[in-house]
């Protein structure tokens, strides 16, 4: 497996451990009603953000040591293209959770609900583009 | 738009130039291995530059290396 991918994986991976438990808390949560700066939302935030770039770091390390050579190579054209198709996907998915979230929840929601929401688009956007490049890189892409 | 897809020799080229590896044509070309098997098996359709190096490492015209296949 060419080493672009499997760091894709690994982001993919480190995503889903760090935010699906976070998004899960804070959807069974009530928080609306806790004071702006909430501490406690804050803090569990900056846990998985932590936890993220631990899984990262350790990823990386791993194919570090077992295959020093792939980590040397650089991106080639396939690479790159299954990149802008990837980001090319992800801004849809993002640009739509922005509309969504600056434009039409503040109508009827406030406070902690919308930050959550934008990070959330942020996150889904971030696994979207990690989704489509891992199955460009397996199944293909020819455009 | 039309149909058709893109088919290759490289495979057979390969054979004909000494068994070349895969790796070894990708270090020719810049890219890697991986791209090469992916082009090989029609997953990737590559850049016209790449395709014109592929075609110069094996001395043969373009069309003899990539093929444009109708349905």
């Amino acid at each position: 497996m060419p080493y672009r991918e499997k760091s894709n994986l690994l982001a993919l991976a480190a995503m889903l451990v760090a935010y699906v438990p976070y998004f899960a808390i804070v959807a069974l949560t009530p928080i609306d009603a806790e004071p702006m700066p909430n501490l406690r939302l804050l803090g569990l935030f900056a846990a998985v953000s932590i936890l993220r770039m631990v899984v990262l770091g350790a990823g990386y390390l791993w194919f570090r040591v077992r295959t020093p050579e792939d980590v040397r190579e650089k991106a080639d054209e396939r690479d790159r293209a299954i990149d802008r198709r990837s980001i090319a996907v992800a801004y849809y998915v993002l640009i739509i959770g922005m509309i969504l979230v600056g434009a039409i929840m503040p109508f009827t929601f406030a406070g902690w609900t919308i930050v959550n929401a934008a990070l959330f688009a942020i996150v889904l956007a971030e696994i979207i583009r990690c989704i489509v490049a891992a199955v460009s890189y397996r199944r293909g892409w020819n455009g | 738009m039309a149909e058709g897809a893109i088919t290759n020799q490289i495979r057979t080229l390969r054979f004909m130039a000494g068994e070349m590896s895969q790796a070894e044509l990708g270090q020719k070309i810049g890219v890697t291995r991986q791209t090469i098997a992916a082009i090989e098996a029609g997953k990737y359709s590559p850049t016209l530059e790449a395709a014109f190096r592929i075609a110069e490492v094996f001395n043969k015209p373009l069309n003899e290396v990539f093929q444009w296949v109708k349905p």
